[in-house]
């Protein structure tokens, strides 16, 4: 018999070392039955004994390999102990994994090693986790770092949970108002805003979570508690919640609702601590961004008051003015102007325009100072030496010699024209664009304010044709350093040119071209703030819609 | 391209458009105000479509503005008051009935690049998405890059759609769009820049790049711009700029024309007797090629620089001033940049382009 | 001789001490930008000179190596110009570059500051606001800068 010669065969050449072998070793002749096993193998598998159907007694996965390496029949002789057709297999065995190697031998019998692999295994699959996780960490931190918008913090961190920890993730912002702002993310979905009215302390540890303190672990809830806006729609049976609070920096940030469906797994306890360890992150940008949009709100509210306004048609005049701060990522600086409209119609108008000495914040607060005491003192707006000497009183301070230049300009529509009254109080002359392209300087000149005793100053009066613009500037313009050679300035000249080019234009075409020059001129370099008002009669062909007989739907 | 989505306005008759456009045009290129904004809220009046309006009649005219102010047919005065004109009808426009409409939509913020004063097409643009229902954010002209960041940490913008016209602000917009990316805002660019095919789009990595406003509406109606990639750096999509060409000769631009500058008045003896504002004129005209070949060498594109060579000698061509000091210009820029050899290509590519356009002007005029 | 080397402004200071009752003179000269970076620095050695010579009659400020007066610059010039009114002391600016001369024609403050008047009439003109520290004040404010050894 086959399977006796190979039994006695094998045993005879090997019986003993085998025995002592530390791995697993089973032999299946030709004819599928087991032939020989030695200790290590009698341990692992108990009934695979001599005589038995290999198929019988080893699990499936071994079955199905040994089945595969017989396919090909039986063997010619020509390729005694053959490589084996196919790279290792593996599977397991009881509770533990084992790599399974066949050696094919002439008469058909395969023996197999079983080598223990199952320490192996655990170790890759514990750093394979850990990568996944590094990685997902590394790559939610640096999308969630990268804003500072809440709402697109709170859609980030639901994408993310869904994605890598849950079948579905809701982000719940504290909020001080009656609804709840919830983000909502389905794993493979998108994330959806909407606003619960909720009480939060009705969902177990959900309160707890949004007031941030005292610190409170993840907690478990029983699904058939959860409200219903806790649970997506078309989500199918909850089968576990978890409600982990998002730490934020000394601020509630927040919280984070994982839910699995039934019949998956559950949340181990290394997937409990590894959600914590992505909500401090999640919490650390949505408690930055919460800082953010709180100091930004303040900042806008301040600044609307500092901004220079935007201009347009009042009285039949035409305004424009146009603002640049010295630096981008600044808003506001020294310059300012404002556009006063006359409390009766039928006076003149108010323009200032000025140049506050210094930079950034504290040029910015004094601005703020100049404005309000201007606008304080236009009841004697047709006074310009009166206001001009009120003011220099209101800023003049021992402690210091900070200063403010500018123009006062009242302007009324006189027929066609646009009658003017200008004051230049030590600022840069306020220069005119005649209808044939002639650039008048104005004949004003005073000293500037807030620093000497007194401030005395002419004003003039003339008169703009239809069509002709009246120009203030700040020295930012003139003072502008570059042009194509690099290290010249802009200059009075050039301003002039460049204005006579500009005979005929819409003011806030002039403003535009004006600014644009100036900040080509400049290119890379840097500046000082730049400020602009045209102040301009309209073309005679306005005429009709200024007086309001037409549409006027296009006048302010 | 836009005649499958459920947005393309009813058509208005081709002849009416016509007639529309042809109405607007003799009021803007006479700085006729009134009778401008007349033709629009007229035509809203008689219940012409507004985006046909903003599109199709402003638009075209904004269009020939520009190429008259190129055939010299329009001064700089002039192209800029029709320009203002056409501004003030769009904002008339706006405030009519027919163009108000609730927003339905998303949140968009619509910008120009820094450096870009051409802010027509950005507001048209603005208009179109508002009568489309979304909420539109329009920052204007020239908006510096961190003012776009601020407001998009305060807004929570769905995409930025950011305009630029001139080549030379490429650079800015590759920083502008990577400033987006990095936030997590998806951005849609258009605009001549980006050149008819949007080539330059897409090297600058944007996310969605449309030929026109209708199209670039469309895109956004379509569905939600990608997520961009939140590691993405602009060295990433430009690796030539590793060779630090860019860098080096755009920080040293203005010693690099007063070389050139100083060197031309032997190379171009003309320039002699040229008056002050002429020489200034030269001297910018000069600083202009140095940016647009920096511009080219940032790209990594040849054949930006020669266009703008050839677009230049037109431009000049069509003023009666032959461009005969650009070839002269080329060579000195040559020899001072010898050591740059993408700039050298470059500038030798230019001056072959330019070599016909040259000789054709000179015959014309001899 | 003191040097004080502020970020492009240079200040050589330069003391004639007279024998007995002749008056003090210190000449400060100013090479590079007067501007938001440097003006705090001239108005330290400023008021350190004026702190350690109480007999000063003349303070010359050289400005021919001046270069931009920013507004910050001109601001400083004032204060300049009130405590050494303050301290009786004659303000001089001395070759001054005609982009100077523009600035304070502009502002008109050429006058102001280039008249001065040894009688000390304080800045605010004859009636000094109340609470000033006037003379006293104007004399005890601490140098920032190095002691201004002669």
């Amino acid at each position: 018999m086959v399977s006796t010669q190979a039994q006695t065969g094998v045993g005879a050449e090997h019986g003993a070392s085998w025995d002592d072998a530390p791995y697993p070793v089973l032999v299946a002749d030709a004819q599928d039955s087991v032939v020989l096993r030695n200790d290590a193998a009698t341990v692992l598998l108990p009934g695979a004994h001599p005589g038995t159907r290999f198929a019988d007694v080893v699990p499936g996965w071994l079955a199905e390999a040994h089945a595969a390496v017989r396919v090909p029949g039986p063997r010619t002789g020509q390729e005694p102990d053959a490589e084996p057709p196919c790279p290792p297999l593996s599977g397991t065995i009881g509770e533990r994994s084992f790599e399974a190697h066949p050696s094919v031998r002439a008469d058909g019998a395969v023996t197999w090693w079983l080598i223990d692999d199952t320490d192996h295994v655990l170790a890759r699959e514990a750093l394979d986790m850990e990568r996944r996780r590094t990685a997902f960490l590394a790559e939610a931190s640096s999308m969630l770092l990268s804003s500072l918008n809440l709402g697109r913090c709170m859609d980030v961190t639901a994408q993310l949970a869904a994605e890598h920890l849950a079948d579905a993730a809701l982000v719940i912002a504290p909020t001080h108002g009656r609804r709840l702002p919830v983000v909502t993310c389905p794993r493979g979905g998108g994330p959806s805003t909407s606003h619960e009215s909720a009480d939060p302390d009705e969902v177990p540890g959900l309160g707890e979570a949004l007031r941030g303190f005292p610190p409170v672990p993840s907690r478990w809830i029983d699904p058939s508690s959860a409200p219903a806006w806790m649970v997506p729609e078309d989500f199918g049976t909850v089968g576990s919640i978890v409600i982990t609070p998002l730490p934020g920096h000394g601020v509630p940030a927040g919280a984070l609702v994982l839910l699995r469906r039934s019949g998956g797994a559950a949340f181990t306890d290394s997937e409990e601590v590894f959600a914590r360890l992505f909500a401090a992150r999640a919490g650390a940008a949505m408690s930055a961004a919460r800082l953010y949009a709180e100091q930004t709100s303040i900042t806008d509210v301040l600044m609307r008051e500092l901004l220079p306004p935007s201009l347009h048609q009042i009285s039949g005049v035409d305004y424009a003015g146009g603002y640049r701060p010295s630096a981008d990522h600044e808003r506001i600086g020294g310059d300012f102007y404002d556009v006063h409209p006359a409390a009766v119609e039928g006076d003149a108008s108010l323009i200032t325009l000025g140049d506050v000495c210094g930079k950034g914040l504290e040029a910015a607060v004094l601005t703020g100072k100049i404005r309000n005491t201007l606008h304080a003192l236009l009841p004697l707006a047709d006074d310009h030496q009166r206001m001009i000497s009120l003011l220099n009183t209101a800023l003049l301070n021992s402690h210091h010699t900070r200063f403010v230049t500018l123009v006062l300009a009242s302007a009324v529509r006189e027929g066609s024209g646009v009658s003017l009254r200008l004051t230049s109080a030590g600022h840069p002359t306020p220069l005119i664009i005649r209808a044939d392209g002639t650039v008048e300087e104005a004949q004003t000149r005073g000293t500037l304010v807030g620093a000497m005793p007194h401030a005395p100053a002419r004003t003039t009066a003339l008169t703009l044709a239809p069509g002709e613009s009246c120009v203030l500037y700040t020295d930012g313009i003139t003072e502008a350093e570059g042009g194509p050679l690099g290290g010249s300035h802009f200059g009075e000249q050039r301003l002039k040119r460049v204005l006579s080019e500009c005979a005929g234009m819409p003011s806030e075409s002039i403003v535009e071209r004006v600014q644009m020059l100036a900040s080509q001129w400049i290119g890379r370099g840097r500046h000082d703030d730049m400020a602009v008002v045209v102040i301009s009669a309209p073309r005679t062909h306005h005429l009709s819609a200024v007086n309001g007989h037409t549409r006027g739907r296009f006048t302010a | 391209m836009s005649t499958r989505t459920p947005h393309r306005p009813p058509s208005a008759a081709a002849g009416t458009v016509r007639r529309l456009s042809e109405e607007l045009w003799s009021a803007v290129s006479t700085a006729d105000e009134h009778t401008a904004t007349e033709v629009v809220l007229g035509a809203l009046d008689n219940g012409v479509d507004p985006e046909t309006v903003l599109l199709d009649v402003i638009a075209a005219v904004q269009g020939r503005v520009g190429e008259e102010w190129a055939a010299n047919r329009l001064s700089v005065a002039q192209e800029h008051a029709a320009t203002a004109i056409n501004e003030r009808a769009v904002a008339a426009l706006s405030r009519h009935p027919a163009a108000r409409t609730a927003p339905t939509r998303g949140r968009i913020t619509v910008a120009c690049v820094d450096g870009e004063w051409h802010a027509l097409p950005a507001r048209l643009f603005a208009e179109v998405l508002s009568l489309r229902g979304w909420h539109v954010d329009y920052l204007g002209a020239q908006v510096p890059t961190p003012h776009l960041i601020a407001h998009l940490h305060r807004t929570d913008s769905d995409a930025v759609a950011l305009s630029s016209s001139i080549a030379t602000r490429l650079p800015a917009a590759h920083a502008a769009i990577t400033a987006c990316q990095a936030i997590g805002v998806p951005v849609l660019v258009g605009g001549a820049a980006f050149g008819p095919d949007g080539r330059y789009a897409f090297l600058l990595d944007a996310d969605a790049w449309a030929p026109d406003a209708r199209a670039a509406a469309d895109r956004l109606a379509r569905g939600p711009l990608p997520r961009p990639r939140p590691d993405h750096q602009q060295l990433d999509d430009l690796p030539h700029l590793a060779d630090q060409e860019y860098t080096l000769i755009t920080r040293n631009s203005a010693s690099l024309v007063r070389s050139v500058f100083t060197a031309l008045h032997d190379a171009f003896p003309a320039l002699r007797t040229y008056s002050e504002a002429q020489r200034e004129r030269t001297a910018e005209d000069l600083a202009h090629i140095v940016e647009f070949l920096t511009t080219a060498l940032y790209l990594g594109d040849e054949d930006l620089f020669a266009g703008f060579l050839t677009w230049t000698a037109q431009i000049l061509t069509a003023r009666g001033v032959p461009a005969h000091s650009l070839p002269p210009a080329l060579t000195l820029l040559a020899r001072e940049l010898k050591d740059f050899p993408r700039a050298t290509r470059a500038l030798d590519h230019g001056a072959a382009a330019l070599a016909p356009v040259n000789r054709t002007a000179a015959e014309s005029l001899s | 001789m003191t040097t004080t080397p502020p970020a492009h402004l240079r200040l050589s200071t330069d003391d004639t001490e007279d024998a007995d009752d002749a008056g003090d003179t210190v000449r400060i000269e100013l090479q590079g930008d007067l501007d938001h970076d440097t003006a705090d620095g001239l108005l330290a050695a400023v008021t350190t000179v004026l702190g350690d010579h109480p007999r000063l009659d003349d303070l010359h400020l050289h400005c021919a190596g001046l270069g931009t007066v920013d507004s910050l610059g001109l601001s400083v010039l004032l204060m300049i110009r009130r405590r050494t009114g303050h301290a009786g002391v004659r303000l001089h600016l001395d070759d001054r570059p005609a982009a100077l001369d523009r600035l304070l024609a502009l502002t008109g403050t050429l006058d102001h500051l280039t008249t001065s008047s040894a009688t000390a009439a304080g800045p605010f003109g004859a009636e000094d606001p109340p609470r000033t520290g006037g003379n006293g004040k104007a004399m005890t404010v601490r140098p920032t800068g190095p002691d201004g050894t002669t």
